[in-house]
């Protein structure tokens, strides 16, 4: 698989050098020195960022967590280990969040086949479907299933049944739902790229479509789907949101330190409880060194895009299964859409648009205003840097690349509110820039980039690794330099990639209110803070048709958005 | 010719320093009142001060403790307003207050004001039931009116009640059971309520939601939630337990680091104010300050012109004091 890579190593006498006295053994060209000059400069800015925005406010983090009195000690650990129940609501979380991943890999991988690989129709529906609950601000989701599976929902009452939504079951569901995008994104990306020459050499071989699956496709995608395993597991394990809203008595680890944090202002144990919730993240670390067994890039430069064939039965099936996981999503958010046009769900049901005409927040249209600004930023800032640092990660294997990883895929298990929290305590009393920043849309901005980084790193990352190392080679060889490789062949192969992480962040900006809503003033109000207001003051349908409004907003953004790309769009590009 | 950068850099910095910090004639106020209240108060205010621009904060009371001690290094808000007084107490926001009072706050009764005056309460709101009426008629259950009545077996799994380790008024109800039936007769209540309850919800206006979607028949909740489910139309009847009811003084406090003093008292002045107290009544169920109307909403709702008879006697100081030990006991003796 390798032999046109080896062939060009720089040990190779003779071959791709430029005129000059003759370089010393292996390296030395002034290409090379070019080349890492910019690696160096790229991989120090973006360790930078990290450091600032990550891994300051997580050694405040831990500093909290250790602080005894006035010096440092592990008290607080065996507070918290000893405290009634801490146990039981470990194994909670740990049950959750391992059956949640199941749940969510194998379903959106399935969607994500289907979309890819199959040639079955309306796959721009199922994509768009399939975002749903990444814009659907949290409120919509935990309404729609109570709505729908609540003892009073839908389900119960047309079918006489008696389900329990309120539990671990909830809990699975809503976490299963709010996570699956999220895998989706990155499993499409994993699938989308990928070379037909494999499947035509097995299928040569005689191997059956089965075979193909499990010797060619699987492992072809085994980072995509590692790294969907973690995030999937880290974000289920950190979010106790759905918990709160569902979960009845099933307490998990995160509630824990919305309990300590919000309800007994105990920072300390709260910090002990977040630390403790790092600790899958380690796991995530392995990810690399796991997926390098036997892993190849899919796509070189001889090979050739694989196009689905038509095949009506495949393709049915696949339809059937993508329909089967489609409307259980469109169903919770079009229910909670539907119940901001009537009166009072579910007792009276006239039809009324007073939900959207008699808004009683104030500044609602200003915060939904904030809200498209900050996201904006977000999704600029969140693309350039998720970008710069999964290619950091590829091309530095030394200590740069390694703490970059690390401290990108960090996010991911730090929950929201704690991040909020954290940044409170790193940024409020600093000085200097720092004082300039805070209080303005672009801290907002900047919080929301990081709260989501390890999204946006994995999906570039699994973006950037399908692309084969014989291309900087071959540019190399004609005398390019890094950078010339990456704006004429990595930039344009990964592009459709960057663009929906670009969008990702736009989306999640858009609606995430647990860090950010301490990093909220008066001027700086977010769409999804007004949300929050009109439930807390005991109007759900005023909330409920503030939620569709935000969700208005982003599908009208992704409209402009697919308009500006077939603007832009240069003929003959795959993926376009 | 000035360069578009450069005046883009110019609005840049502009935009930072607007939003960063306030200005004379601008105060920033930290609040857990309601949206629709918030907006009533600051009009009336802006009517008698039409000079001082109010910006507003509004988070949840646990969110918004949470923030004001994370901040504690460098505060951005000139006054605390409308905030639980059992979270007022506790010592690291006490000691962010400095002492000032208002105008016209000797006519507050003393148990209403912190005796170095740190704080001044004016409102509060109350625990009450939110019964729907449609559950209770499909399932034939009777109409409970008094926490003994929670205990009857018909109820069992229809009652749902805020989690007291979450949510502040989970622990205002179970700390005003236990101060107002003593802590024995308090815990021993509690285990047999646990009988009946479905679940210990994270949140607590949620159990009064909940209830008004027809997820459960009686949601533990606050007065607040429960009037205003029934204006918006929801088959929901408030009762106030007959034996008493607990309830949370919402307080107002001056902030040492305030940058804006001379405002800030202005507007604390104005909250003890004959104007304010009209308007607190068309939204609280609890005035501390004599001299307002139940509001209309509230008396369909059912809530007595004077509901100081209906409360239980509180101690706010113990039960921040002890908050730590009444949940480790609710959690190893009640939570599941």
């Amino acid at each position: 698989m390798t032999a046109p890579a080896s062939a060009m190593t720089p040990a190779s006498p003779g071959a791709g050098r430029g005129p000059g006295p003759a370089p010393g053994p292996g390296r030395g060209t002034g290409a090379l020195d070019g080349d890492r000059l910019f690696l160096m400069l790229v991989g120090l800015t973006v360790l930078a960022g990290l450091a600032i925005f990550i891994a300051w406010p997580m050694i405040v983090v831990f500093l909290k967590s250790v602080a005894v009195g006035s010096g440092y000690g592990f008290d607080n650990y065996t507070k918290v280990f000893s405290a009634p129940k801490f146990w039981t609501i470990v194994g909670h979380s740990l049950t959750v969040s391992a059956t949640v991943t199941v749940i969510t890999v194998v379903l959106a991988f399935i969607y994500a086949y289907a979309l890819t690989r199959s040639a079955m129709p309306m796959k721009w529906l199922f994509r768009g479907i399939a975002l749903l609950p990444v814009f659907a601000p949290s409120l919509v989701q935990a309404l729609g299933l109570v709505f729908l599976f609540g003892r009073n929902g839908i389900i119960n009452r047309t079918f006489g049944l008696d389900i329990k939504i309120y539990g671990f079951w909830g809990v699975v569901t809503a976490d299963v739902l709010y996570c699956f995008p999220q895998a989706v994104l990155l499993l499409v990306t994993a699938l989308s790229v990928a070379d037909a020459r494999p499947y035509e050499a097995a299928t040569v071989l005689g191997a059956g479509p089965v075979r193909k699956f499990f010797d060619v496709t699987l492992p072809g995608v085994k980072f995509g789907l590692l790294a969907a395993a973690f995030l999937v597991f880290t974000i289920a394990i950190t979010d106790f949101g759905n918990p709160m809203v569902i979960g009845g008595d099933y307490t998990v680890l995160a509630n824990e330190i919305y309990n300590q944090v919000s309800g007994q202002m105990n920072f300390q144990l709260g910090s002990v409880v977040a630390i403790v919730l790092l600790l899958p993240a380690l796991f995530a670390f392995q990810i690399e060194r796991i997926a390098n067994r036997r892993q190849f890039a899919l796509v070189g430069d001889r090979s050739v895009p694989l196009v689905p064939r038509r095949a009506p039965l495949f393709d049915g099936a696949m339809l059937a299964a993508a329909t089967l996981i489609a409307i259980p999503i469109l169903a919770v958010v079009g229910i909670v859409i539907y119940a901001s046009f009537v009166k009072t769900w579910p007792y009276n049901m006239t039809f009324t648009l007073n939900n959207y005409t008699q808004n009683t927040a104030q500044n609602g249209l200003q915060s939904l205003w904030n809200s498209v600004v900050v996201s904006l930023m977000a999704a600029g800032i969140g693309v350039v840097l998720a970008a710069a640092a999964a290619w950091v990660v590829a091309k530095d294997k030394g200590p740069v690349g390694r703490v970059v990883n690390a401290l990108g895929l960090l996010p991911a298990a730090i929950p929201g509110m704690v991040l909020g929290l954290a940044y409170v305590f790193a940024f409020n009393a600093a000085g200097g820039v720092m004082a300039l920043l805070y209080d303005t849309l672009l801290m907002l901005a900047i919080c929301n980039v990081f709260h989501y980084f390890s999204q946006g790193l994995l999906t570039a990352s699994t973006s950037l690794r399908q692309i084969s190392k014989s291309f900087d080679e071959a540019s190399s060889c004609l005398g390019g330099s890094a950078f010339d490789t990456l704006r004429h062949v990595t930039v344009p192969l990964v592009l459709p990639t960057l663009i929906s992480v670009g969008v990702f962040f736009f989306m999640r900006s858009m609606v995430t209110l647990s860090a950010i809503i301490f990093l909220i003033s008066p001027g700086t109000g977010l769409a999804a803070a007004t949300v929050m207001l009109l439930d807390d003051a005991g109007s759900t349908t005023h909330a409920a048709a503030f939620s569709t409004l935000i969700m208005a907003v982003v599908l009208a953004a992704l409209a402009i958005l697919k308009l500006v790309e077939r603007l832009f769009a240069r003929p003959g590009r795959p993926g376009a | 010719m000035v360069s578009p950068i450069k005046s883009l850099a110019t609005l840049g910095v502009a935009i930072l320093v607007t939003t960063g910090l306030a200005r004379a004639g601008e105060i920033t106020v930290y609040t857990a009142y309601e949206e629709d209240e918030i907006k009533a108060y600051v009009q009336g205010f802006n009517k008698a001060n039409p000079d001082v621009k109010v910006n507003v904060l509004r988070l949840s009371t646990g969110d918004l403790a949470a923030r004001i001690v994370a901040e504690a290094e460098n505060p951005k808000h000139d006054v605390i307003w409308g905030f639980a007084v059992t979270n007022m107490v506790d010592p690291r926001i006490l000691n962010s207050l400095e002492a000032y009072k208002p105008k016209d706050a000797d006519k507050l009764d003393a148990k209403f004001r912190d005796a170095q005056d740190r704080w001044v309460a004016t409102t509060g709101y109350m625990a009450a039931f939110c019964v729907n009426t449609e559950v209770l008629k499909a399932k034939n259950l009777p109409m409970p009116t008094s926490w003994q009545d929670l205990l009857k077996p018909v109820y069992k799994g229809e009652v749902v009640m805020p989690n007291p380790a979450s949510s502040g008024t989970g622990y205002l109800q179970i700390v005003a059971l236990l101060q107002g039936l003593g802590e024995e007769k308090g815990w021993k209540y509690l285990k047999d309520l646990d009988a009946n309850i479905n679940q210990y919800i994270k949140s607590g206006s949620k159990p009064c939601r909940s209830a008004r979607a027809g997820e459960f028949a009686i949601g533990l909740s606050y007065e607040f939630v429960a009037i205003k489910s029934i204006a918006e139309g929801f088959p929901i009847k408030m009762v106030i337990p007959s034996e008493g009811a607990g309830y949370e003084l919402e307080a107002n406090g001056l902030v040492k680091t305030a940058k804006n003093k001379a405002d800030a008292k202005k507007f604390l002045d104005w909250s003890v104010s004959t104007q304010a107290v009209e308007l607190y009544s068309a939204y609280k169920g609890i005035v501390t300050i004599p001299g307002g109307k139940v509001s209309e909403e509230a008396q369909k709702a059912g809530l007595p012109a004077n509901v100081a008879p209906i409360l239980f006697k509180m101690d706010f100081e113990a039960s921040a004091r002890n908050r730590d030990a009444i949940l480790t006991r609710w959690k190893k003796d009640i939570e599941r």
